[in-house]
């Protein structure tokens, strides 16, 4: 018995001779419309990063990627990263794609912002609540139709979120049938909606009302709305969220 | 110490005596002559690749991490022990054809990558020429071109998941060869489908015209020509519309191909259906007048004239727990049961009652039953309702008692409890099977008490489809089921052949087979009228009628697991599955009338199917990436 205890006690000593990874590697994704930080959800997407110097360090293999995590605010923040050569990619995001960040050096900590150009705008979100039912207002803006040659794709949809938390987007809401489905589904060009909705050819914004949404009495929500595009996983471009105090 | 030394002994004693001169050749081994020169070898080589074969029948087990010994049949199952839980994570649960039974989508893929089947495959294409002697020229040609429809079919497997994979025709060496040669790249999405095309059209010319039951002949070739033309077609068509054209894979035409090569696929499908349509088979219409009964037995006739390929099960070696999980048990089932319920919004795409009236309200039924009057026969083959006898046994559908229901069915809220007319006062719920209040059915014994999901139908029916009438309750048990799966049959070549044709142009042509279905189906109006109005639902222009067609075979192939594939190749998955509702058919007995109404409600969970983008391409499987690196890139998304 006392052999056995101490064959288990002395097997857990051997520690690995590898330096823990504790280099740091944060920044901010900046809106360059508004130059300040992208309205997102937590964790919408995510930050690909790829160790070049695990390949050099092993000749004939590939390194795949790891993913950060870019928070509500548009900061992302790693610290348990191995220092290595890195390259970055805000991949799948609500905005018109960026080139790879090649080389980015992380030694200890390392800063590294990313500017980008977002699909669309939804701005003037205003909540009107009779009774206990919320109608939402908010203009969805599309300042560029064309980047190149590469045109904007399919406005996708508009879609309400609602949530008991401050946190408030795609990743944090209230998944219910109510909600989801008075969402507006457009699936269609810029032009064709513009036209579809009777607006000048030339508009930029387009209007949008969904509701009303059943709300309880005696509850606080957050609420926002998200507007995309068809674009690889259709991420959100929010408005700022309304705080709604149901009497 | 005697046990020891006894023991040493008697080891000593076998490990020297077992030393025999082992240079004997073994006699129970088959090499390449005994199978390769010989019908009846090649069909015994043939057994392994016929049971390899990628077929979504009743065992096909989405999201399971579970293995086979070479790693490279998963999902499809043959033999594994957890089987048994297969269809409750059928393909038509994931898709919210079923609902009950909770199946995430899972993007990631199920890994299908059968190279070592296909390897075997391409050791008797490479090997059969030294034996060509041994046989007629016909039967020759036919075993040559069987082995290129098995071969075919597993790239069909893989290409409808992954779009282009390396395509790999030759036996390769791994032992003296060079190492490098063996990390096949990626072929093109365009290259391989039309590898697929040429063994089928070796196949299509050179098999014989019949066969045995469960094995192959020209015909079945071309059935999978047309349908995995047709999935071409589509792709080449409709995946400029997934918005992913910066991605590297797409670029590289390894997911999606050049829109101008669609027509030739679509030819090809429907060059197939033709050769088809001159063919040996026919609708399935042994028991007309009763077209509800015709079509339910067409699944179960195992000499339906319809039938062109199936695979087979004896409930011994090889059972299936189709019965066993999709009706309740103890009345009709042995086993867990039932945990899979057709939804009410795919039932009312057939002809069905109008549950409300011009003003509203809920229609008011004498008898639950009469659901059924004007219900189109093809939905009564596909689904039991309430009155339905099975067994000897009523299935008996309810889901409680208003006592006063006067307003319209909006009142109701789609079920929710939050509803004033849904108070508690108003709205009784049973909550065990087969409760009653003041001697009146609360909740059937069937469904749809508030208990769970399980034995207690959810939505408003049992399937009906594949379901076996004659197997006894006794034998309705874990792998006892002996049903076919029918991989091919005339039904699915028919409308592939019409949505070829209608894509390629021929409205009128396609139409006509559009009503030759929808006379065996028994439908009120069975030519519809040609609309060519365009709608741009999916973000791309389609006309009217070809969304009939479309419609059409959710309507006629309806959980034979081809509509995952359907929304796949059409492009469309993630948005026809963007947080759907399935929703239920509720049965109320209105107390203070003496009537029944039904409730189109929400389903009870509040549960919605959600298919990513990504799910127009499944991940090529990372542990093949790991061992060559020459996959990549990875396809869009992952």
């Amino acid at each position: 018995m006392f052999g056995a205890a101490l064959f288990s006690l002395a097997s857990c000593q051997k520690i690995d001779n590898w330096a823990e990874p504790g280099a740091r590697l944060y920044g901010n994704v900046i809106d360059t419309y508004t130059g300040k930080n992208l309205a997102m959800d937590n964790n919408d997407w995510q930050i690909r990063i790829i160790d070049r110097t695990w390949e050099k360090m092993n000749p004939g293999f590939v390194a795949q990627y790891q993913t950060l995590a870019v928070m509500y605010d548009g900061v992302y923040n790693n610290a348990k990263l191995f220092s290595g050569t890195y390259d970055m990619l805000p991949y799948d995001g609500p905005f018109w794609p960026v080139d790879t960040v090649k080389g980015v050096v992380l030694d200890k900590e390392k800063q590294q912002d990313f500017m980008v150009t977002p699909y669309l705008q939804v701005t003037d979100l205003t909540s009107t609540l009779v009774g206990t039912g919320l109608t939402l207002t908010c203009t969805v803006k599309a300042p560029l139709l064309l980047k190149g040659t590469v045109a904007l794709p399919n406005l996708y949809e508009v879609k309400p979120f609602l949530s008991l938390t401050t946190f408030c987007g795609n990743s944090n809401y209230i998944n219910i049938a109510e909600y989801n489905n008075l969402r507006k589904s457009i699936n269609r060009t810029w032009a064709a909606e513009l036209a579809n909705l009777k607006l000048p050819a030339n508009s930029d914004a387009i209007s949008y009302t969904m509701g009303p949404l059943p709300v309880k009495s005696g509850y606080t929500y957050y609420v926002r709305v998200g507007a995309c595009v068809n674009a690889l996983s259709r991420r959100y471009n929010y408005s700022p969220i309304v705080k709604v105090v149901v009497p | 110490m005697k046990l020891k030394l006894i023991l040493f002994a008697a080891f000593f004693g076998f490990a020297v005596s077992s030393c025999y001169d082992l240079e004997l050749q073994p006699k129970g081994i088959l090499g390449e002559p005994e199978l390769f020169g010989s019908s009846y070898g090649v069909q015994k080589y043939f057994v392994q690749a016929y049971m390899r074969l990628p077929i979504e029948d009743f065992i096909y087990y989405v999201n399971t991490s579970d293995q086979d010994v070479n790693n490279n049949f998963i999902g499809y199952m043959p033999g594994n022990s957890n089987k048994w839980q297969a269809y409750k994570n059928s393909l038509s649960q994931m898709t919210g054809e079923l609902y009950g039974w909770s199946v995430g989508m899972n993007g990631a893929g199920f890994g299908y990558w059968p190279y070592a089947a296909i390897r075997y495959v391409n050791v008797f294409i490479n090997s059969f020429p030294n034996y060509k002697s041994n046989y007629d020229a016909a039967t020759y040609n036919s075993l040559l071109g069987e082995a290129r429809f098995l071969r075919a079919f597993y790239y069909e497997g893989m290409a409808k998941r992954y779009g282009g994979v390396p395509i790999i025709s030759e036996v390769q060496d791994p032992i003296n060869g060079d190492k490098d040669s063996l990390k096949v790249s990626r072929n093109t999405e365009y290259d391989t489908w039309k590898f697929i095309q040429a063994d089928l059209a070796f196949a299509m010319a050179n098999m014989s015209a019949t066969s045995v039951l469960g094995r192959a002949n020209k015909y079945v070739a071309a059935a999978l020509m047309s349908r995995s033309m047709l999935y071409a077609g589509r792709v080449a068509k409709y995946t400029q519309y997934l918005g992913l054209g910066t991605d590297a894979a797409v670029q590289k035409g390894l997911a999606g191909m050049d829109p101008t090569k669609a027509n030739e696929f679509f030819q090809a499908a429907y060059d197939a259906g033709i050769m088809i349509k001159a063919g040996p088979y026919s609708l399935y219409t042994k028991n007309y007048p009763d077209k509800a009964t015709n079509f339910a037995n067409l699944f179960l006739d195992r000499s339906s004239s319809e039938t062109m390929f199936s695979k087979g099960y004896d409930g011994q070696t090889f059972g299936h727990c189709y019965d066993a999980l999709m009706l309740p048990n103890p009345d009709m089932s042995s086993f867990v049961g039932s945990e899979g319920y057709p939804v009410l919004e795919i039932m009312q795409m057939y002809d069905f009652p109008a549950l409300t009236d011009a003003q509203g309200k809920p229609v008011r039924f004498n008898k639950r039953s009469d659901i059924k009057i004007g219900m189109e026969p093809r939905l009564q083959g596909t689904c039991f309702f309430d009155g339905d006898v099975l067994k000897g046994i009523p299935f008996e559908i309810q889901r409680g008692i208003y006592l006063h229901f006067a307003g319209p069915a909006s009142d109701a809220q789609s079920g929710s409890n939050n509803a004033p007319v849904n108070a508690i006062s108003n709205r009784l719920l049973g909550t065990s099977k087969g409760s009653t209040y003041q001697g009146v059915l609360l909740s059937g014994r069937h469904g749809m008490s508030t208990a769970g999901s399980e034995n207690n139908c959810f939505n408003g029916a049992f399937m009906r489809k594949y379901i076996d009438p004659t197997r006894t309750t006794a034998l309705t048990n874990v792998n006892k089921s002996t049903t076919s799966w029918i991989a091919f049959r005339l039904g699915e070549i028919y409308l592939n052949t019409a949505e070829a044709a209608y894509e390629l142009g021929k409205r009128t042509e396609a139409l006509d087979y559009i009503e030759l279905i929808r006379v065996r189906a028994g439908c009120k109006v069975t030519r519809p009228v040609l609309d060519q109005t365009t709608t741009s639902t999916y973000g791309y222009p389609i006309e009217a009628s070809l969304q009939f067609i479309r419609d059409e075979r959710l309507r006629e192939l309806y959980t034979e697991n081809h509509y995952w594939w359907d929304l796949k190749t059409w492009r469309i998955a993630d948005q026809v599955l963007n947080q759907r509702y399935p929703r239920a058919m509720s049965c109320y007995y209105v107390f203070d009338e003496g009537k029944y109404i039904f409730i189109d409600e929400v389903n009870r969970d509040n549960r919605n199917i959600t298919a990513p983008k990504s799910a127009a391409y499944e991940k090529i499987p990372q542990g093949e990436i790991n061992k060559n690196t020459n996959l990549l890139p990875q396809n869009p998304l992952y």
